[in-house]
């Protein structure tokens, strides 16, 4: 039986395929921005990143309508969602930290996230029943701005570690904050991500014992969510005792992404399979 | 030796085997989820070389999170965390009441952001609380402090972590967890614990499309003791909650009445899920139901009928082995006859007291209002003093805000000449 297609379906296709152009342009003008170093172009591309994100935010109500639920289920609706959180916590700390550069750094990273939704299925399934919950659209939507907040303390991360080979650039110096601002903005933007992974773990502890009646089965998921919480709690510690901070921290901000990266995908990929032949 | 001792202690209740403590857990988690869970030996035998299957097992990394030094770990985190709780406890209270005197202001000010006409101004562009002012013996202050309950942050947030694993660790060990499953109808014991649950009526929601959108049992809890008795519904997401006890809608399988037949007349009648036992009464026979197919194809009439697969026990040996279509008679003993027919699904609940998950959610509101004081609420405090001349020093700290606060405070005071800055350090460390 051929199936009738949600005209909304339609519309967001089109608007996610906006979205993807949009991002892809203001990359090209930030990247024009660092080449040229004129002020003119990053203005531009994070008014074209802001574009981006509105219609980006558009396609996600457009799918929700069509789904009639939260758009945070399957994997695609996750890692346009993922995209979409980085997106606008690297405009929020771009703006208020007026920092350009942080977005020329942060749109290849959201391409690749939006890349990556690109390729996954966008059928809309009916939901199993133990995804019919809200507690389910909390813990996604927190998970989102968490994700999107450590993958800017890795994008800031990165700038840092540039910023140390960039000691002479005239650019550099005055486009990209002092060392010792980077760090503590990098720490801001921790603090924002650990607050809000911990908010997800709770929420999803509550979701998972309504569901199946234990909150936490120490399942790769949840155990590698752990894993990224205490890789980021060592982090404020040593921090704090140690004082490492600068260099430290930088490197610390990019292992705790890669952990994010790899509980997001790296579980679902790779943990089944080395059972298998290990 | 005392002092031996001492610093042993000391070692214990420090940041440094905290941190070295959550290396450890992070490392185990790693570990646990990189090797697969939970199988017996052999399987491991399988797909490690010989030792490595004999480390994992010696060190029970096949079920690391159950292990007992797992558990070990987690009472001495528990014992670092209250320790740090506690020793710092008298220096937090001491800092929290000196961070409100005006007269406690560092003598090397973290930023001191130079002199000022109007002070007041300064306070309120970087939104500080009306300043009070003190008449104090170095000549007049103004002062003002914010978010002093921002300094509670770590504090809070440690207590709500060792709320969570005291709670999660009582938890595993405390749980009471049954499973109950049958078709409506049939009362059911949950484990020993003198409480029976009757399953009442049992439903599949459907959509249009025939996806499944719910499953429903309605269900009545009887205490054996004193008779009481309760109903409720439990679905998934939406568990019930009896007596003490939360009952989970866990799963759904098939089932079928089972008739026995004797000399041509019904003896017994009863329903029998799928990888359930059935004694026949008066027998040395058991039935033992291996599955149920929708559509079996039948190569003696050559249809596609509902089957039910089984085999059966003769004084404990296993006998015979066969499928029966609907319809036919499976077995035939003499006078005595069994068939299968009117296949439906049974509910499978999942009965569990977690007396102690109460204190996880606890811990975890704590440690969340705690990192919402550490990160978001940075105590702040901004004083000034008034010179000889008439005009005023105007000085401030900023917890964990360095060069950002600085910034700020600069502008705000409008002085444009890099502040004279200590640069403290972001907390105290418990050296
Ligand atoms: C289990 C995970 C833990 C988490 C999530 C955690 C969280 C935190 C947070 C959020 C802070 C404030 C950091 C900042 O302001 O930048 C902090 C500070 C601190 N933590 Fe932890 N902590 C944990 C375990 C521990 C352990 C095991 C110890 C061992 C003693 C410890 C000792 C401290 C100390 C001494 C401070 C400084 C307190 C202060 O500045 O007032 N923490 N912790």
């Amino acid at each position: 039986m051929g199936k009738r297609v949600n005209p909304m379906l339609n519309v967001e296709n089109v608007l996610f395929t906006i979205t993807v152009l949009l991002y892809v342009a203001a990359t090209v003008f930030y990247f024009l921005f660092i080449v040229l170093k004129q002020d003119r172009l990053a203005r531009i591309a994070s008014l074209i990143q802001l574009l981006g994100l509105v219609v980006h935010t558009a396609a996600l109500v457009c799918r929700g309508i069509a789904a009639g639920r939260l758009p945070l289920t399957n994997q695609y609706e996750f890692s346009t969602s993922f995209a979409w959180g980085l997106s606008l916590v690297s405009l929020i700390f771009l703006r208020r930290f007026k920092f350009p550069v942080l977005g020329a750094f942060a749109s290849p990273v959201i391409i690749l996230v939006i890349g990556y939704a690109a390729l996954q299925s966008r059928e809309i399934r009916e939901l199993m029943p133990s995804l019919r919950s809200s507690w389910l659209g909390i813990h996604v939507s927190t998970a989102i701005i968490a994700y999107g907040s450590f993958g800017v303390s890795f994008v800031l991360g990165l700038i840092f570690l540039l910023r140390e080979k960039m000691q002479g650039s005239a650019f550099w110096n005055s486009h990209v904050p002092s060392r010792e601002k980077l760090d503590l903005i990098g720490y801001r933007s921790v603090c924002l991500g650990l607050l809000f992974l911990s908010f997800t773990m709770i929420t999803g502890a509550i979701w998972a014992e309504q569901a199946w009646g234990s909150y936490w089965s120490w399942d790769p998921k949840e155990t590698w969510s752990l894993v990224t919480w205490l890789v980021y709690a060592i982090y404020l510690h040593l921090r704090i005792r140690r004082g490492w901070k600068g260099r430290a921290a930088a490197i610390f901000a990019v292992i705790g992404f890669i952990c994010v990266i790899f509980t997001y995908i790296g579980v679902n990929t790779f943990l089944p399979g080395l059972h298998s032949y290990a | 030796m005392q002092k031996r001792l001492k610093a042993i202690g000391k070692f214990l209740s420090s940041m440094r085997f905290g941190i070295l403590l959550l290396v450890v857990l992070a490392l185990t988690c790693v570990v646990g989820s990189l090797i697969s869970q939970g199988h017996p030996m052999d399987w491991y035998l399988q797909r490690y070389p010989e030792r490595t299957a004999a480390l994992i097992y010696g060190l029970r990394l096949d079920d690391v999170f159950h292990s007992t030094w797992f558990l070990v770990l987690a009472v001495i985190l528990c014992g670092n965390l209250l320790l740090c709780n506690l020793l710092h406890l008298p220096g937090l209270l001491q800092r929290f009441r000196d961070a409100a005197d005006p007269l406690k202001t560092p003598k090397t000010a973290r930023i001191t952001a130079g002199v000022a006409d109007f002070p007041e101004a300064v306070f309120e562009k970087i939104r500080m609380p009306k300043p009070k002012t003190i008449d104090a013996e170095g000549g007049k202050r103004l002062f003002s402090v914010k978010n002093r309950i921002g300094l509670w942050g770590a504090w809070v947030c440690h207590l709500g972590i060792l709320l969570l694993i005291i709670g999660f660790t009582m938890g595993q060990v405390t749980t009471e967890e049954y499973t109950v499953y049958g078709v409506p109808g049939q009362t059911k014991p949950v484990g020993d614990t003198g409480y029976t649950v009757t399953i009442d009526d049992f439903g599949v929601q459907r959509s249009e499309n025939d996806t499944v959108q719910q499953y429903t049992t309605l269900l009545t809890m009887r205490d054996g003791k004193t008779g009481a008795q309760q109903s409720a519904s439990a679905s998934v997401n939406h568990p019930a909650g009896l007596y003490g006890y939360r009952i989970y809608q866990n799963s759904v399988g098939p089932a079928a009445k089972v008739t026995v037949t004797r000399d041509g007349k019904t003896a017994q009648e009863e329903y029998v899920c799928v990888g359930d036992y059935l004694y026949v009464l008066n027998t040395p026979l058991m039935l033992y139901f291996v599955q149920y197919e929708d559509a079996y194809y039948d190569a003696g009439s050559g249809k596609t009928l509902p089957g039910y697969a089984y085999s059966t026990y003769y004084m404990g040996e296993q006998e015979r082995a066969g499928v029966q279509v609907e319809g036919d008679t499976a077995l035939t003993y003499g006078s005595v006859e069994i068939s299968f027919s009117d296949p439906r699904e049974y509910t499978l609940l999942q009965v569990k007291a977690d007396h102690f998950s109460w204190l996880v959610l606890l811990g975890g509101v704590i440690l969340l209002i705690g990192l919402a004081l550490a990160f978001f609420l940075p105590m702040t405090r901004v004083w000034a003093v008034q010179e000889a001349d008439g005009r005023w020093t105007v000085s401030a700290e900023s917890r964990n805000a360095g060069p950002l606060f600085a910034e700020q405070f600069r502008e705000a005071a409008g002085i444009p000449e890099a502040p004279e800055e200590t640069n403290g350090k972001a907390g105290e460390p418990d050296a």
